[in-house]
């Protein structure tokens, strides 16, 4: 099979602005992943084709990137799948470095903003912190994230307000540590989700849900904070 | 209070229960209207006349204000991110909220008390 790519490039060192690249590539085998086939273009078509990626199973969130229009990690992506010319941008809403990298650090920021630690202020137990099935339960849905930005990027509330709005990624993580029964600081985290901009520009567009390739649901983790709040100020 | 006025949470509670009023007055209102016996100036003022129609639309008036001033307020929030403009939107869109809510408990006080010209 031949497939037809029609791929973002920016290089700030000799292009002006940004234009898009087309690339065919011959003999793609049914099942082949996106990422397969963006090394396939890097290693025989052009190597200054840039992008992020490391282990292409899904679990480190390196190679997030915008497929035909939707956010995706290119390695769990089927090319089997998509509609020709696949067009492939960066993730939208952060600052480009080159082609489909983007600078992350409003990201990350925004992630350490949650303390997405386990704060405990008692002395420490000489064994490990406990917890029943139960309580164990209530942290499935939330710690699986592996912060790929794909839903933060897809969030017009987080491109309208990223240095304010904390996004779904790091809700998600904030509402992970405020579900975990051995953290002793979730007053402090809801007290620190108060306000305008932090977790209520939230809108429920549920983008985040639709894109997220670990198949969480932030807006629903975001609902879990909002009934934790109503409940505190009751 | 600061700019934002009520701020996170609380506005966030409001716009919810608002919204659910606002639905079952619309309904108590469409019933209203539809089991009237006649529909004229008098037959509304009447109906308004009624100690729990005019609570009951004060009550829905409140709601709407509030209602509208969150939502506005978010739309705001959202896009508008030059802050001396975000500042005159707002403040301009309290005056005609407020100057609204005055308007219309104008009328239902005038409307209570009877002294409402036909």
């Amino acid at each position: 099979m031949t497939v037809k790519f029609k791929i973002y490039r920016y290089n700030p060192e000799k292009d002006a602005e940004a234009y898009v690249q087309e690339y065919e590539l011959e003999d793609i085998e049914p099942g082949m992943m996106l990422l397969a086939a963006l090394l396939r273009i890097k290693d025989e078509q052009d190597e200054t084709l840039s992008f992020r990626r490391s282990c292409g199973e899904g679990v480190c969130g390196s190679d997030g990137m915008n497929i035909n229009g939707i956010n995706g990690l290119a390695c769990v992506t089927a090319i089997d799948g998509l509609k020709q010319p696949v067009e492939i941008k960066p993730l939208p809403g952060l600052p480009v470095i080159r082609d489909l990298i983007i600078d992350m650090d409003q990201f990350y920021k925004q992630y350490r903003a949650v303390k997405p630690y386990l704060v405990v202020n008692d002395p420490m137990p000489e064994v490990e912190l406990k917890q029943t099935p139960q309580q164990r339960e209530q942290l499935d849905g939330l710690y699986e994230c592996v912060l790929c930005a794909c839903c933060s990027t897809s969030c017009p509330s987080f491109w309208w307000n990223p240095d304010k709005f904390l996004g779904p990624a790091a809700l998600l993580q904030a509402s992970r540590f405020i579900e975990d029964s051995r953290d002793q600081d979730i007053e402090n985290r809801l007290e620190n989700l108060e306000g305008p901009f932090k977790l209520f520009r939230c809108h429920t567009i549920m983008n985040c849900v639709q894109v997220c390739p670990k198949g969480l649901n932030p807006t629903k983790a975001i609902g879990r904070i909002k009934h934790k709040m109503v409940k505190r100020s009751l | 209070m600061s700019l934002y006025v009520l701020e996170g949470l609380r506005p966030w509670v409001i716009q919810r229960v608002s919204a659910v009023y606002i639905v079952f007055f619309i309904l108590y209102a469409v019933i209203s209207f539809l089991t009237a016996d006649t529909v004229s100036f008098q037959s509304w003022r009447l109906w308004l006349f009624q100690p729990l129609n005019t609570t009951v639309v004060g009550v829905f008036v409140i709601a709407l204000l509030f209602h509208a001033w969150i939502g506005m307020r978010d739309v705001v929030l959202d896009y508008v991110h030059n802050i001396m403009l975000r500042i005159f939107i707002l403040g301009l869109f309290i005056g005609v909220l407020l100057g609204s809510g005055l308007w219309v408990f104008r009328i239902l006080l005038l409307s209570a008390t009877g002294l409402v010209s036909q």
